[in-house]
């Protein structure tokens, strides 16, 4: 096959040469692209005929994403549909027999007779009786038999199960229940991927990417789960249409809204309150949702008769919106936005406000019975505020961060053995790192950071290959390109931080451009109907840098991106898995092995202030990372028990010349064993149990080891960088819901949960500081942050 | 510019964390050299500390080491020979130094030599301290402010240390990043309800050079005092040969204060 021979290339090529010298070969790629699409064979042969269309949910109208469409008889060929909950099979005149499959819904059987194109939607209706033996066919064994590797969904109903902080339904903190995926602090929604940095997920809301996916300082996500629809993660073998960051992808999409009728649902919490509502806009053809949370800590802070806590101001909101409409058979629009925003005040001393706002447009269209196109125009910005209305200091900060994003995406079924997708991506950056304004009095002088402008480029080609009934591969090839633009007067550093060069740059000239090739590679066989062996070979480009020197994340982190200094960063990794299912799918198993090599990663000098400095670049250090590590899944799908358990064993480590003498060294996100285990009893049609259980072994950090005086004071003597561990975390969570009595206009339900049981004292951080009360002892202490937290919340749909 | 350091003692307010002292098992390292002193544009005797790190587990204490060679080089190359007044103190004859120049520091301790070198920065002098309220946290809290007037055509870097009652309270650095050239009112965030009338409070202003400036700010990163808590790490010192510690070549104005 033309595409292996080229994909073989095109790895030797991209492993063995330097990447600025691959930039005249991008040319004859290109050309090597266009050669194989305009191959003879890629013309399709007239006796093969098409069927394609929709899967929706039956009572709302809603699109199903994956959803399984299989036909048998003389062949046998499927497909699954895709974010827009289309499929397109290619298969030969005859009669068959098609079957439409989704988890939780009943599946449907019916022939079809096939003599032209033909194009046909089916409905699928919800399954409600969980608690009883689910009929055979609808158990599907894809997770065994989809060649895609380190892929991980979260089934929304899960979501709303499984026990959390504060009772606030939270998709991060549930897929850090998942193996491989971590959390990156206690209630922090941040999370760490196979040795990933937080900064290195790509999370995408409906395609347009999410910079700061946390509010109030991250215990909770920016995703207010009542607008989501389909939640999958991507822990490696990214497909070749996702770039932009190394460790994984977060493709979260929003509900499109009821087609069928007009509902409204809500829920009533501790400390906030969300409401939805959705309808058709033209009955079948469009509908709309619009969804909207607000937290009132602050009322509670107006509560206290303490004048130090009731002045105070914060609160998070969030407003999710989407609407769409089916112009006919072959195009669809879709609108969807996202604005949520932080606000937090101390008196009339200080203000501080963050917040994303993202806006999607979509243009789904039909070019031929095979040919599917998607046409996304992308906004995203990330901006924060912080003002300080001290007398004599006053002053404002704004900062932000965006992104103009045009990309078009083509679904191409070759043949009923291959499914092609391809597709080009440009994104424009735009990063105002910080404008200061203040008074005429005030002593802060007026300062603006030059903008940065970047450019990334994208093209990509993939296909799905059902080589034989055993095996089936997904190959692809990723070219991605960055280029800083000006206007700007753009520094050179050297190795010790100096500057050693500054030129200045027009709007619209190209400082530094930087090019990759990202071959994509995950395969399955079949061993069994119900087991299989994958493999998987990744690499990954990021571009755009996040500067946190701190040891949690904060809203005024910023974003830097490729320079003459900073250079892209690069990860490959192999991965290898074995998946098996036992008891008729009933059972879902899996262990996958993982080793990723990271190239031009990013570490900070000792003292490094990230605070308005406009040489930050002085201030890096650049090295190389490697993780490796076993992930072990064990999953009961079924039944009025189910849940899954957890387990992985990683390492992830660092190496730096000028940082620990050179030495590899634990990385902040290192964790020898993580353990989850979550378990949900339907005990009756209105109670529901669950229960969440995690270990994980502390973080690597640096404590002292030794002390000694400046200017009469004590200081730590710090030995190896990360060389200590925190203490060992873990926490039970149990949560009951109670569901109103069914058959009911107004559906009520109630959610009762204790976040950690048995109030586990875990460590938030550890300080070491003189005894107040006698000044000759040094002693440690140990910062709690949530015992044991009650919480209830009573939600409604009408 | 603290405004960070608002939002995690805001948030650490509103979560109230749980503190507690523990027991945790640390390494022991080998003693480390220390060294922490330097010479300013005052006529008098300069100081350097020489000392080792010591155990975690053991009581504060000054660990000096005795019998070591501590000598500063002026850039006309004549000397001045500090020496031992105490075990690990050492001090010089009544000398000043001047603005502008270059000093190098050469301790040498069982015949190992450290070196560092400093430059004494062009002197601003601490005009005055005024008391400041602030409405922090909806409580109206009265601090300490320094009062200096920022030369326009410099870069500075400041240190302030703060003496309550004779004690170091706070030792800290500030630079004129965000307000060149302007008259600047720096709030100290001391707390001052715990002191009563007639208590003294006294300002040493520092005028250092950048690699202080960096030595004491690192320090304050790590301790978690200045924003968000930082992966703790040795501050970068000015010696060579694996001695911690900072040499600082600085010009000092005082003034005291007292609590009516």
């Amino acid at each position: 096959m033309v595409i292996l021979r080229w994909l073989a290339y095109t790895v030797i090529l991209s492993i063995f040469t330097d990447h600025d010298v691959i930039m005249p070969n991008t040319i004859r790629i290109v050309l090597i692209l266009l050669f194989i699409i305009a191959q003879p064979r890629f013309v399709f042969a007239q006796n093969k005929k098409t069927v394609n269309g929709n899967v929706t949910d039956a009572k709302t109208g809603e699109t199903l994403i994956g959803a399984s469409v299989k036909l048998i008889g003389s062949i046998t060929a499927g497909a699954v549909t895709n974010a827009y909950g289309f499929y397109s099979i290619n298969t030969q005149e005859g009669i068959y027999e098609i079957s439409v499959s989704f988890i939780g819904y009943k599946t449907i059987k019916q022939n079809l007779n096939v003599t032209k194109d033909t194009r046909i939607n089916f409905v699928l209706e919800e399954d409600n009786q969980l608690n009883e033996v689910v009929i055979a066919a609808s158990k599907r064994n894809e997770n065994v038999s989809n060649p895609q590797m380190g892929l991980q969904k979260i089934d929304m109903k899960d979501i709303n199960n499984v026990p959390v902080l504060l009772g606030e339904r939270d998709v991060l903190k549930t897929l850090q229940l998942l193996p491989g995926i971590k959390s990156a602090g206690e209630g922090n929604s941040g999370f760490y991927v196979r040795g990933g940095a937080t900064d290195q997920n790509l999370i995408l809301l409906d395609e347009a990417p999410v910079y700061n996916a946390s509010h109030l300082l991250g215990f909770f996500s920016t995703f207010n789960s009542d607008a989501i629809k389909d939640v999958s993660v991507y822990k490696g073998g990214m497909p070749a249409q996702y770039g932009g960051r190394l460790a994984s992808v977060l493709d979260i999409k929003m509900n499109d809204g009821n087609r069928k009728t007009y509902t409204v649902e809500g829920g009533i919490g501790l400390i906030s309150s969300r409401l939805k509502a959705e309808g058709p806009i033209v009955k079948d053809k469009g509908s709309f949702m619009v969804s909207a949370r607000r937290t009132y800590l602050d009322a509670f802070l107006k509560l206290s008769p303490d004048s130090s806590i009731n002045s105070n101001t914060l609160y998070f909101y969030d407003f999710n919106a989407k609407a769409n409409y089916q112009i006919d058979d072959k195009n669809t629009l879709y609108l969807s936005g996202y604005f949520g925003r932080d606000k937090l005040g101390i008196a009339d001393t200080f203000g501080f406000n963050w917040g994303n706002a993202t806006v999607t447009l979509r243009w789904n269209h039909l070019y031929s019975n095979r040919l599917f196109s998607n046409t996304s125009l992308i906004y995203s910005n990330y901006n924060y505020v912080i003002q300080n209305f001290m007398e004599e200091n006053d002053f404002e900060v704004n900062s932000s961060i965006k992104d103009f994003n045009l990309k078009q995406d083509f679904e191409y079924s070759l043949s009923n053995s291959h499914n092609l997708k391809f597709g080009v991506n440009a994104i424009h950056h735009t990063i105002a790192p910080g404008k200061l304004t203040a008074s005429e009095t005030s002593s802060v002088n007026q300062t603006t950071y030059e903008d940065r402008k970047g450019l990334e480029l994208a093209t990509y080609i993939s296909d799905e290959w059902t080589v034989n009934d055993r095996m089936n591969i997904v190959y692809g090839l990723r070219l991605s390109s960055f280029s800083l633009m000006g206007p700007g007067n753009i520094k050179s550093y050297n190795a010790e931080g100096n500057i050693i060069d500054t030129k200045a740059y027009k709007a619209g000239e190209f400082v530094k451009s930087y090019f990759n090739l990202e071959p994509r590679v995950s395969a399955s066989y079949q061993l069994t109907n119900s087991s299989s062996l994958k493999g998987a070979y990744t690499r990954n480009i990021q571009n755009v840098h996040l500067m946190s020197n701190s040891t949690s994340t904060s809203p005024t982190d910023v974003y830097i991106m490729n320079s003459n200094n900073v250079k892209p960063e690069i990860a490959d990794q192999v991965a290898l898995g074995y998946f098996r299912n036992f008891n008729d799918n009933s059972y879902e198993f899996s262990a996958e092995v993982y080793y990723k090599w990271m190239q031009n990663q990013i570490e900070y000098r000792s003292g490094t202030d990230l605070r308005g400095n406009g040489n930050v670049e002085a201030d890096l250090l650049y090295g190389d990372g490697r993780a490796y590590g076993l992930e072990l899944f064990f999953k009961k799908r079924f039944g009025r028990f189910n849940g899954w358990v957890g387990y992985t064993w990683s390492r992830t480590e660092r190496q730096f010349d000028a940082i620990n003498n050179g030495k590899w060294f634990y990385a902040k996100q290192d964790r020898t064993h993580d353990l989850s285990l979550v378990g949900i009893y339907k005990a009756s049609q209105r109670w529901t149990f669950s229960s969440v259980f995690v270990y994980n072994t502390g973080n690597a950090v640096t404590y002292p080891s030794g002390k000694y005086q400046i200017n009469d004071r004590t200081v730590f003597y710090y030995t190896e960088k990360n060389g200590y561990r925190t203490p060992a975390y873990h926490r039970l969570d149990v949560a009951a819901t109670l569901e109103g009595k069914p058959g009911k206009r107004l559906q009520s339900s109630w959610s009762f949960g204790i976040y950690n049981l048995y109030n586990r004292q875990n460590a938030f951080s550890i300080d070491f500081k003189d005894n107040p009360d006698d000044p000759t002892k040094t002693e440690v202490v140990r910062t709690t942050l949530f015992g044991m937290i009650p919480s209830v919340t009573w939600n409604f749909k009408f | 510019m603290r405004p960070i350091l608002f939002i995690v003692l805001f948030a650490g307010m509103l979560l109230s964390g749980c503190e507690k002292v523990i027991e945790l098992k640390l390494d022991n390292s080998n003693p480390v050299l220390v060294i922490d002193g330097g010479i300013n544009d005052q006529n008098e005797n300069q100081v350097v500390k020489i000392s080792k790190t010591y155990s975690f587990t053991e009581p504060n204490k000054f660990n000096g080491v005795s019998e070591a060679k501590v000598v500063v080089t002026r850039p006309n190359g004549s000397t001045v020979t500090y020496t031992e007044v105490s075990p690990g103190v050492y001090q010089s004859v009544k000398t000043r130094g001047v603005p502008s120049n270059k000093y190098i520091l050469n301790v040498t301790v069982d015949g190992k030599i450290y070196t560092a070198t400093s430059t004494m920065p062009a002197k601003v002098v601490l005009d005055s301290l005024t008391f400041k309220q602030f409405n922090l946290f909806g409580k109206l809290s009265t601090y300490i402010a320094v009062n200096y007037n920022d030369p326009v055509d410099a870069v500075n870097q400041y240190r302030y240390i703060l003496k309550a009652k004779g004690k170091i309270e706070e030792d800290m650095v500030s630079d004129d990043r965000f307000n060149n050239g302007n008259k600047v009112a720096d709030a100290i965030f001391y707390k001052l309800e715990d002191l009563k009338q007639g208590d003294s409070l006294a300002v040493e202003f520092q005028c250092v050079d950048p690699n202080v400036y960096r030595y004491f700010y690192s320090l304050k990163q790590s301790s978690g005092q200045a924003g968000p808590p930082v992966a703790p790490s040795n501050p970068i010192s000015n010696f060579n040969n694996g001695a911690l510690g900072i040499f600082n070549a600085y010009t000092t104005s005082k003034r005291t204060a007292v609590i009516k």
